[in-house]
């Protein structure tokens, strides 16, 4: 008896954290609260090929591993035209982002997630991007160590991107030309770990400490994705 | 005014040419020691019958998968967390494990550029040709390669030089140590610069930057490469490589990549991006 009532706890615990926050009306869910099924490690970036993302209680969690080397979960789909939502909790002294049409590799179009910082940044990761936006609003909506949601909007041979913080808008931008490898108009969406440790001294310092402090988490939760044309 | 500053230039470059004079003892014992390196490329270079060099590689050993992660603090970080990154740093470190190369084997001085698969393969999947790159990209490193393409190309390669020689992939080990051209530590940012192409959007023409030490081109940067070895899901490789796998390893780093993989110690695995995944072979001495 005391296993049973002890088991509905941990269910109904289980359930409650997973049913918080909500997937928006017509967006399908690609994580699955369980496990990291429809997702993969990028095993060809520089951030790293063996970084620990695990789900815990209908939660996804990014940790470096083993020490200093961060990587990317990437969507096993690709996607063109899209709008993707996401609810985020992030620790402070992390370098984390949402990466838009990646290639295997981690060249992607970038949202930043870093505090203090440029949380909302479009940025690029190993590609130059034309035309960069900051969410400068972004403090006006922020829930400080709680989750935040966001949603992007990307579409466009020529990419057309948006970005909501907690269903405001910080930004929109059209890019003057597709800053992708090879011209790509679709890609994964990956999340990401920094990298802080170089393999060995003799290579150099590697990166400052605040780029992801030791032990240091992201959280993600119901991520989900609309199709556009 | 002209005139002056030409005589300016002329002045500064005396000043130079007598330090030379001065210095010349040491360049003298330079020039030799290159020209003695060069001799010895010479004396192991190996040209087979589509026009791909190779360079000898003597047997020797190397440590491989030696982790030292660098903890790089700044006025930002408490000592406190500093402290426990120090901790965290020596618990993961791992000494790594020596792998002897018991036999010499000569490997590709270049990747497999486009037009040898074409010369072999009759066909180029690669993305970066025609007007895709500003130069012939006929000489740039054919891509879009799959591990069992570039078995395929080497099949097709052994029957067209019947008799003369056998050509493989490397295996990881064998890659790593003719990358690391008798280096023993990690390589630095300032030399991967000089050595690799990376930190672009596109393929480049092989051998456009600087040799290793060994005299191969493009080891890190330009394409991932393909070496023989299943990918054991690890950061480094283990002593003996997996019997299979899902995946096979990719070494070198790719021509967008950075200097924190752009180093012979990566060890990342496939499938790559397609246009980012190329080869260089082994010829087998007999």
């Amino acid at each position: 008896m005391k296993i049973v009532v002890l088991s509905l706890i941990v269910i109904i615990g289980i359930q409650v954290q997973a049913q918080t926050g909500k997937i928006p009306k017509g967006f399908i869910s690609i994580f699955n609260g369980k496990n990291l099924k429809g997702w993969h490690i990028s095993r060809s970036t520089h951030q790293g090929t063996t970084p620990n993302f695990y789900v815990e209680n209908g939660v996804l969690l990014a940790k470096e591993n083993p020490y200093g080397q961060g990587g990317l979960l990437m969507t096993d789909k690709q996607y063109k035209n899209f709008e993707l939502y996401m609810e985020v909790k992030i620790d402070s002294f992390a370098n984390g982002g949402i990466f838009l049409r990646s290639n295997e590799g981690g060249a992607a179009y970038q949202v930043e997630m870093v505090l203090p910082g440029s949380t909302g940044e479009l940025l690029g990761e190993r590609i130059q991007v034309s035309k960069g936006a900051k969410a400068t609003d972004r403090e006006k909506v922020w829930k400080a160590n709680d989750w935040n949601s966001f949603k992007i909007r990307m579409v466009g041979d020529t990419p057309h991107i948006t970005l909501w913080i907690n269903d405001v808008q910080m930004w929109d931008v059209t890019e003057p030309k597709n800053d992708m490898i090879a011209e790509a108009t679709e890609g994964m969406i990956a999340l990401q770990c920094h990298w802080t440790a170089l393999y060995s001294p003799a290579a150099g310092n590697g990166m400052p400490l605040i780029m992801w402090q030791p032990g240091a988490t992201h959280r993600y939760r119901n991520i989900a994705i609309r199709k556009l044309n | 005014m002209q005139k002056q500053i030409f005589k300016m230039i002329e002045k500064i470059f005396h000043t130079a040419a007598l330090i030379l004079l001065f210095e010349s003892g040491s360049l003298y014992s330079n020039a030799q020691e290159v020209t003695k390196q060069n001799a010895a490329i010479q004396d192991s270079l190996y040209t087979n019958g589509i026009g791909m060099k190779f360079i000898l590689i003597k047997p020797g050993s190397m440590i491989v998968g030696k982790f030292q992660p660098t903890v790089f603090k700044t006025s930002q970080t408490p000592d406190s967390v500093y402290k426990v990154a120090l901790e965290m740093a020596k618990h993961d470190a791992m000494p790594g494990f020596t792998v002897t190369i018991k036999d010499a084997y000569y490997i590709g001085q270049f990747e497999v550029t486009q037009e040898q698969w074409e010369k072999i393969m009759g066909t180029n999947p690669s993305y970066f040709k025609g007007g895709k790159v500003k130069d012939d990209p006929v000489q740039h490193p054919v891509e879009n390669v799959s591990w069992y393409d570039a078995q395929q190309f080497i099949k097709k390669l052994n029957e067209s030089e019947k008799g003369k020689a056998v050509y493989r992939l490397p295996s990881e080990f064998e890659w790593e140590y003719a990358a690391r051209a008798g280096a023993t530590d990690d390589i630095t940012w300032n030399e991967i610069r000089k050595t690799a192409v990376i930190a672009t959007n596109t393929t480049s023409t092989v051998g456009k930057k600087q040799p290793n030490a060994w005299g191969l081109y493009d080891m890190l940067g330009n394409v991932w490469e393909w070496v023989e070895d299943f990918y054991n899901e690890k950061i480094f490789a283990d002593p003996i490589p997996p019997k299979n796998g899902k995946e096979h390893v990719l070494k070198g780093a790719p021509f967008y990549g950075d200097v924190k993989n752009a180093t012979y110690m990566t060890h990342a695995a496939g499938p790559g991006s397609k246009y980012d995944v190329g080869f260089r072979i082994v010829m087998e001495i007999k």
